[in-house]
């Protein structure tokens, strides 16, 4: 008898803290499910979002003891021309390629998704294709085509008669800048194309019924059904290319990493060059910098969040 | 509603002909170059092989250490992987189908890395990573990829779980079955589809992962594909022997053509989900 009541009274004891079977199991899950993922995102993103914030005030090559500058890192930054020169780069991408691309994606995708040409299907999986290829292999691709003795660009050229004189395309200042975009807006139309026709898609056939019976004609139809349709779904591919452009440097890291003379230098690669390049480091003008690039990208989402149109519409 | 084709529409198929030209033909190209001898090559780069060279490419295997790199990478990717999917898949779960204290806050931290922009903590991560002595390691890398947390994956698979219905669920729990039972009888089958998408997707980025090996790994012998192939460019700018460089970017292809055959469609759909509710 004795027995029994202290398996009872233990019982209880643990139903209070919710710790029966059901319970220990739904902790146990639990706790494999969230600790180690959230835990990885803890240690490995927002902590060291939050170490950066510190970083930007030492003076710090990443080995010897850290020295607490102040404000010092920001000023040099603010001095520093090729913060400058390499955030001009980071504005005209930034002008550029989501311009390109958004309308390249938009004509392209109009026409695979609204037109009935037999070959629409296959195209549609041809241009999502660039996708998957991983930016080492894009950048590569790209290299070939403008390489200047066996390049095909110039071989292309060459075909129409001109004599391109082994112009490296990637080696001159003039056209570096230039020769990283197509690159750029070729993935990028890879990506929208397809977001843009499958959104076009989605819009009811008999929306445009309607319409044709009522009289209207092609250009109508785009401009008061389809765009007005899918402007949401522009509106964050602007937004998704703008932070992009204003942050990526993968892409040029392995086309020019920033060459010939820093003609194609951009904020990001400036950043990382200063703290894993080969020449000196300095973790804290490089965490500096990084603050700063931080503070711009959330202003430009902001601003482009509030200047693109706000009409959402239902259908 | 079918209409005539005119003279616009020539224009537009002529259009549609030039960009789908942009892409297979520089594939096709540094496919069939890659058949060529260099001075084949060198003399004219329009010219189709006129012997097929398969040697280049048992040449770049050695020359640019495939062996070795396709070894690192499996273990990479088939790591990163398995732990993934495994976190991923749980996670999704507690975090969409479950009920538990905390729960709202977690979230918020999560939806907060979407205004993240990543950049700015690249080195103090790289810091968190020494200290932790997980660079230039390869399970380091492992560790790095596959603990931590992507809206865009939660998104994916959530989504999917949360739109099951409850009383599937409900109806397991009356026949006397755990929590366990229900997740691995139950969920995990009828999320397949979202699990295979979210696979996909994190094979390709894993496989396509360039700045985490670059960053993380200083010792070349630990190289996956990506990196190895960078620097078998860099080495080419000294030894000018295209061709072999030319193989080599096709192998390294070879795994992305072939999940794409395979996943074209639900790659296609798992993007347009991310660009609509992101």
């Amino acid at each position: 008898m004795a027995d029994t009541t202290v398996v009872k009274t233990q019982h209880t004891w643990l139903q209070r803290l919710g710790l029966d079977k059901k319970n220990t199991q739904k902790w146990i899950f639990l706790f494999v499910a969230i600790v180690p993922p959230f835990g990885g995102y803890l240690l490995f993103t927002l902590f060291p979002n939050i170490l950066s914030l510190y970083y930007a005030f030492l003076d710090w090559d990443g080995f010897t003891e850290p020295k607490f500058v102040g404000f010092d890192n920001f000023v040099t930054a603010f001095n520093d021309k090729y913060v400058w020169r390499a955030l001009g780069h980071n504005v005209i991408f930034m002008l550029v390629i989501p311009t390109f691309v958004v309308l390249i994606s938009l004509l392209l995708g109009y026409l695979i998704s609204n037109k009935n040409y037999r070959e629409n299907k296959l195209l549609k999986v041809l241009f999502f294709f660039p996708n998957v290829l991983s930016t080492v292999v894009i950048a590569l691709l790209w290299a070939f085509i403008y390489d200047g003795s066996y390049g095909l660009l110039n071989g292309i050229i060459e075909l129409f008669g001109f004599d391109m004189k082994n112009f490296y395309w990637l080696g001159e200042e003039r056209t570096a800048i230039l020769a990283v975009i197509p690159p750029w807006v070729w993935g990028g139309v890879a990506l929208y194309v397809i977001i843009f026709a499958n959104a076009m898609l989605a819009i009811p056939k008999s929306l445009y019924e309607a319409a044709i019976l009522e009289g209207a004609d092609h250009m109508t139809r785009l401009f008061k059904i389809t765009m007005p349709l899918i402007m949401p779904i522009v509106k964050v591919a602007v937004l998704f290319l703008v932070v992009g452009t204003l942050k990526s440097f993968e892409n040029i890291l392995i086309l020019t990493n920033g060459g010939p003379y820093g003609s194609t230098d951009v904020i990001g690669l400036y950043m990382f060059n200063l703290a894993f390049g080969e020449e000196y480091r300095n973790y804290g003008y490089a965490s500096a910098i990084g603050m700063i690039l931080f503070v711009i990208l959330v202003t430009a989402k902001v601003l482009t969040d509030k200047f693109l149109p706000k009409k959402d519409v239902e259908f | 509603m079918k209409e005539k084709h005119t003279f616009m529409d020539v224009i537009w198929r002529v259009l549609l002909f030039l960009w789908t030209l942009t892409i297979l033909f520089p594939l096709a190209w540094v496919f069939y170059e890659s058949l060529k001898s260099n001075p084949e090559f060198f003399q004219d780069i329009w010219a189709l092989p006129t012997e097929l060279q398969w040697k280049n490419y048992t040449k770049a295997w050695n020359q640019y250490g495939f062996g070795q790199s396709l070894l690192n990478t499996l273990y990479y990717v088939g790591g990163s992987l398995v732990l993934g999917m495994f976190f991923t898949t749980l996670n999704s779960y507690a975090l969409t189908r479950m009920e538990f204290k905390g729960r709202k806050v977690i979230w918020g931290l999560i939806m907060l890395s979407l205004f993240l922009p990543g950049v700015n903590a690249l080195v103090p991560q790289y810091v968190v990573m020494r200290e932790l002595e997980l660079t230039n390691s390869l399970t380091g890398l492992i560790l790095l990829s596959s603990l931590g947390e992507s809206v865009f994956y939660l998104m994916l698979l959530g989504g999917f779980m949360s739109s099951l219905p409850k009383e599937l669920e409900e109806s397991a729990t009356m026949d006397g079955a755990t929590l366990f039972q229900r997740f691995w009888r139950v969920v995990v089958p009828l999320s397949t589809p979202g699990i295979v998408t979210v696979a996909v997707f994190k094979f390709l980025g894993f496989y396509n992962n360039f700045l985490g090996p670059f960053i993380y790994l200083s010792d070349p012998k630990k190289y996956p594909i990506a990196v190895q192939m960078y620097s078998a460019n860099k080495q080419m700018e000294y030894t000018a022997d295209w061709v072999t460089l030319f193989a080599g970017v096709t192998i390294s292809m070879i795994p992305c053509i072939i999940i794409y055959i395979l996943f074209q469609k639900l790659l296609m759909e798992g993007a347009t989900m991310g660009a609509v509710k992101g």
